[in-house]
């Protein structure tokens, strides 16, 4: 007979999860109504509403928590399991806010597609719930169940649109290198809890701090093993090859909302676990970061270079981005942090408003001609449009007076600061990807400026009657450009958001 | 090597064995036994009936039972457990386990209304 | 701190961009008139620039400071000295200038080029009067995009190729530029704990060691000598004058390859300047290897255009040879260069473009005998020609002169072999003009027609000035000299380098700067 001795329950202080729950609650809300209002018209624009609802919610929820957290510190319940600190919840809002763009892009999206609108609410802010678990976890086990959290829905929705096989083949591919990335962090999360005896962050770290570790072998090969399953889902090279398919593949919503906000989420994890966890071991995953940040900044920007396709190259894009932000995590300072804060939260913006563009401007019923000749003279067609894809591109290409650019350079800056040779040479390769990287942006710049050259393709292209811009999106698109336009010329604001938000 | 690792040692030796013993057996039988083709012993062994010529023989409603299946599975998983202490964790505990069910019961639900349970 | 005049300088043709790009493309003329209207705008506050510049006076005039990125230390700081000044004056000349030679040749999407143009004059203004590094990063990057789409847009058959080639040569320098800019603000902050990136402040610092000090010289060295070209970095030049627009050329001359030298002055001389000291011999090399090269390969071109093209690189020979030759005299010159340069190039590069716009070639093969067929042109064309070459009495001779005097006082073969060069040069534009001018009309140049009024408005000023400033350099001089001074100054207190002039001349210099500064306070005194 097992005796009843009363077992310990950890103090829940609900606040500190409430977005996660506000986010779940309205996932499951969504399901609930759409299996009521199965045959009812109305089931795609209340599920959406509920939705729209349900993630304001979640955000002024994390607006309170930041005043809160800010002023008073973190946040810790749920037996140190999560940690509520400016850090999570600047990440959380960057996410929130990608969400939010992810669904308001959805709507006409999925009408014009022709699928199932609800299901994909539902999806997109569970995987959202699974990212703001993720930025304020603080325990292994809690960061591996946010990566399934995040990922289960994103496998679906990147295979969402069934019909078209390019998605299905999109949502297989990332379905099974994301489970492998998985298994491997996984087992990085056995090999650490091997050698120090604990999942938790703090509590890793206090064991490293105490302890002498007489072999070190298992320690350094689980954290290796964290890296390379992080390292899939920031998509940074050597661990970037589902990026270019998936991206493309994907429903271009989807894309968006993947780059934007997985990334953030992602790198929460990479920041949270290398500084909090393993700062003793900062000369051993150093140079990994290193050889991460200089490997995704050159093969992402001379692969871009390359390609036929606009979103393949947006994709591509997105891993030099990723090297840029690995560069912040290296620096391994209060100005690294910073910058890649920033980074992230401006890429977010960047990434969301060029795929946004990309979602109205290709030609075509089924989201699938992305070449640059469908794109040819598409700033002549339509200048607004052309215009603000042009913004979008130039600004990832780090253009003075754009977001991009003080984001580039507080990332630069951070390196610079470092101070040692490596560093030099690092700043130096990241240097000259972006310079790179500016050949194809301006490329992507030029086609849309050049009328095609044959008559044909021109007829062809006035032919199909352009798309509108419905409203939602044309409220992303502005609040994007808007975004990246004012870090661009008074970033002092958007700088000192970011610096209250690098403490743990 | 250290004492930890030693102990895996026996693992490893077991593994060898094993590995070690299938290949002799296989070995021995392809080295004894006599060999005469013949076109009947290369088909698959399907449950002593001829196979038909097509795969894909089991429907994908299976499938979904089967997930269905798997998730109360995993429901029963986490709910013995709890039973056993259901007076130590109390109230908190009963609040928590409902939450649980009415999840995924609303997954049950959904499922209903989506048309996963009727056969035909 | 009265009205922002420089800032002014720098958004009045960033407004008129954008006023530009929102009209609608159809309203091609009221395109024009803007463009017409913004860069006069900024002509005339260089006008008064000019006018307001106190000339005795070492430092910077009209500084405006403002904070910009505050997390990293930016500040959008802006200031003139002699040494810029004309660069701003040139830059706000030639460009209503540029916009007016382009009237007949831009036909197709005006309103665009007009915007783009717009936007290539705020690069070029912010790039000569910014004095933080990391504005000063941004206008150079912003450079970029301007005159990408100026030459893809309305360059000639291999303008992709050109564009590509100009965007990489360019991109890779500032890629240097801005690591080694990150590397000495953050240098500095770790010495003094302060992170700006003010020119002025990183100047006065001397913390660097001597091997950061070089590794960081050659990073800016990077961007600056690709930008003069210095050869043989140079290999872009040609190209891109050759498939450019016309008034792309006449500002790529003009102000753009004007860039590398400004650079080398403003910035390497005064922030590192042991560095500078020590590599001044291998820059001086390649000066002079510059000089003649870009002689002979001129002298070999049949394309009229590319003629012109490396006798640019031959001149910026001329104006590395002067800065290096680390004397005040040299510096004087090659300032002095960069002045005369604009305008001689620019006169040739239009008549050029003129010639093209008629006969539809700039093949000398396929010219001839246009000096009877079109008089005003040749005469017109022949004193560009002596301008360029630098005949006494205009312009090119004086700066010529001063750089050679300089690098005779640093170092004589350097200056016995950079003299050939003024004997090639002789060469290179004489033989061309044989063989298009002279001679038997035959073909379209029958045909052809002579300068109409709006082309001879164009070429006129930028010769009567060259001949202006060849007869009277005296104000120009006046107000560069301080600021080489400083520059020399700067290097005998911080090396152990001595200027080699004669201290008479230095004394001369001393005492009129120091009248210069009494006047100067005296008027103050008086209002």
């Amino acid at each position: 007979m097992i005796a009843a001795a009363p077992i310990a329950t950890p103090a829940v202080d609900l606040w500190a999860i409430a977005p996660i729950i506000a986010l779940v609650a309205t996932g499951v809300g969504l399901v609930l109504i759409r299996a009521l209002l199965r045959r009812n018209q109305a089931v795609t624009p209340v599920c959406f509403s509920v939705a729209v609802v349900g993630l304001l919610v979640a955000a002024g929820l994390l607006a309170r928590q930041w005043h809160r957290v800010r002023d008073d510190g973190p946040i810790v319940s749920l037996a140190d399991m999560v940690r509520v600190d400016p850090f999570a919840v600047f990440l959380g809002i960057v996410i929130v806010a990608a969400t939010l763009a992810g669904l308001l892009l959805a709507y006409a999206y999925l009408r014009r597609e022709d699928l199932e609108a609800p299901e994909y609410f539902a999806l997109l802010l569970l995987s959202a719930a699974g990212m703001l678990m993720m930025t304020t976890a603080n325990d292994l086990v809690v960061v591996f169940v946010a990566l399934e959290v995040l990922s289960i829905p994103l496998y679906v929705l990147v295979a969402f649109d069934r019909r078209r096989l390019r998605s299905q083949e999109a949502g297989l591919k990332y379905f099974v290198l994301g489970a492998f990335s998985s298994a491997v962090f996984l087992y990085g999360i056995a090999l650490v809890y091997g050698a120090t005896g604990t999942t938790s962050l703090s509590g890793i770290a206090t064991f490293l701090a105490g302890n002498t570790l007489f072999e070190q072998t298992t320690l350094l090969v689980g954290l290796g093993l964290l890296l390379v399953g992080l390292g899939f889902k920031v998509a940074a090279v050597p661990f970037h090859m589902w990026t270019p398919d998936v991206y493309q593949g994907a429903p271009t919503p989807v894309t968006a909302f993947m780059a934007a906000a997985t990334k953030a989420a992602a790198f929460a994890a990479v920041l949270r676990i290398v500084l909090t966890a393993f700062p003793q071991y900062r000369d051993d995953w150093r140079p990994i970061l290193w050889v991460l940040a200089a490997l995704s900044m050159l093969v992402g920007a001379v692969a871009a270079l390359v390609q036929n396709d606009v979103k393949r190259t947006l994709a591509y894009s997105s891993i030099a981005h990723a090297g840029y932000i690995l560069m912040g995590v290296y620096a391994a300072s209060s100005r690294g942090r910073e910058a890649a804060l920033l980074y992230l939260l401006v890429y977010a913006f960047m990434a969301i408003g060029a795929f946004a563009v990309v979602m109205i401007a290709a030609p075509g019923p089924d989201d699938a001609k992305h070449s640059y000749d469908d794109y040819r003279g598409l700033a002549v067609r339509r200048p607004v449009l052309g215009g603000l894809l042009i913004f979008f591109v130039l600004a990832q290409a780090g253009v003075p007076l754009t977001s991009g650019f003080v984001g580039k350079l507080e990332l630069f800056g951070s390196v610079a600061q470092a101070g040692e040779t490596s560093d030099y040479v690092l700043l130096v390769i990241g240097v000259l990807s972006a310079v790179i990287a500016f050949a194809f942006y301006l490329r992507i710049a030029w086609t849309l400026v050049t009328a095609p050259d044959d008559d044909t393709a021109v007829a062809a292209a006035y032919s199909t009657r352009p798309r509108r811009v419905d409203g939602w999106t044309g409220i992303v698109l502005a609040g994007a450009a808007a975004l990246t336009l004012v870090v661009g010329v008074l970033p002092g604001t958007f700088i000192h958001f970011a610096r209250d938000a690098v403490f743990f | 090597m250290t004492e930890f690792y030693r102990s895996y040692l026996a693992v490893a030796v077991l593994i060898l064995a094993a590995i070690g013993m299938v290949g002799f057996m296989l070995g021995l039988g392809r080295l004894i036994r006599p060999v005469r083709a013949q076109e009947q012993k290369y088909i698959p062994y399907e449950a002593g009936s001829d196979p038909t010529g097509t795969f894909g023989q089991s429907n994908v409603r299976y499938y979904v039972f089967a997930l269905l299946f798997v998730i109360f599975d995993v429901e029963a998983v986490f709910i013995f457990p709890w039973a056993v202490n259901l007076e130590s964790l109390g109230w908190f505990g009963l609040v928590e386990m409902t939450i649980f069910v009415v999840v995924l019961t609303l997954g049950l639900v959904y499922a209903w209304r989506k048309g996963v349970l009727r056969w035909a | 701190m009265g009205f922002p005049l420089l800032l002014a300088i720098i958004v009045t043709p960033l407004v008129g961009a954008v006023v530009v790009a929102l009209l609608p493309a159809a309203r091609t003329e009221v395109a024009k008139a803007l463009g017409y209207a913004f860069t006069g705008a900024t002509a005339g506050l260089c006008g008064y620039l000019l006018w307001h510049f106190q000339a005795g006076d070492r430092g910077f005039q009209f500084v405006y400071d403002q904070p910009w990125i505050p997390g990293l230390g930016v500040r959008f700081t802006l200031g003139v000295d002699g040494i810029s000044l004309f660069m701003v004056v040139v830059t706000g000349l030639l460009f209503p200038l540029g916009l007016l030679a382009s009237e007949k040749y831009i036909t197709h999407r005006v309103k665009a080029y007009v915007a783009w143009f717009l936007l290539l004059e705020t690069a070029i203004m912010g790039i000569f009067l910014t004095l933080d590094l990391i504005a000063f990063f941004v206008f150079w990057e912003l450079l970029l995009v301007p005159m990408y789409f100026l030459i893809l847009g309305w360059g000639s058959a291999r303008r992709k190729y050109a564009a590509t080639k100009f965007f990489i040569y360019t991109g890779l320098g500032s890629a240097f530029l801005l690591a080694s800019t990150l590397v000495l603000g953050f240098l500095h902050q770790a010495d003094t704990g302060v992170l700006t990136f003010d020119f002025r402040t990183l100047a006065d610092w001397n913390g660097l060691s001597g091997s950061a000090e070089v590794l960081l010289f050659v990073g800016f060295m990077a961007a600056f000598a690709i930008k003069a070209p210095l050869f043989p970095f140079h290999t872009w030049l040609p190209d891109v004058h050759t498939e450019a627009p016309t008034a792309g050329s006449v500002v790529l001359a003009g102000v753009i390859i004007k860039m590398g030298a400004y650079g080398f002055v403003r910035f390497s001389f005064e922030l590192f300047p042991q560095a500078s000291v020590d590599l001044a011999p291998i820059l001086l090399v390649l000066a002079v290897v510059g000089i003649i090269y870009g002689a002979v390969v001129a002298a070999m071109q049949t394309d009229l255009k590319r003629v012109i093209a490396y006798s640019s690189v031959a001149h910026m020979g001329f104006v590395i040879l002067g800065i290096f030759s680390l004397t005040v005299i040299g510096i004087d010159g090659a300032v002095f260069t960069m002045v005369s340069h604009p305008l001689t190039t620019g006169a040739l590069f239009l008549l050029v473009g003129m010639i093209y716009e008629r006969l539809h070639t700039r093949e000398i093969g396929e010219m001839g005998g246009m000096w009877n067929v079109a008089p005003v042109l040749t005469g017109l064309f022949i004193a560009a020609m002596f301008a360029g070459i630098g005949l006494p009495g205009f312009s090119g001779f004086v700066g010529e002169f001063l750089s050679l005097a300089g690098a005779f006082l640093y170092d004589r073969p350097f200056a016995i072999v950079a003299a050939l060069g003024v004997i090639f040069a002789a060469v290179y534009m004489l033989w061309p003009f044989k063989r298009a001018f002279a001679g038997r009309a035959s073909g379209a140049v029958v045909r052809m027609k002579d300068l109409d009024l709006r082309e001879i408005v164009v070429v006129v000023p930028l010769l009567a000035l060259s001949l202006f400033l060849g007869l009277y350099p005296k104000p120009v001089l006046d107000r560069i000299e301080p600021a080489a001074d400083r520059a020399v100054r700067n290097f005998e207190r911080k090396t152990d380098y001595r200027s080699p002039e004669e201290s008479r001349d230095r004394r001369d210099t001393e005492r009129r700067v120091e009248r210069e500064q009494r006047r100067a306070e005296a008027r103050e005194g008086e209002k």
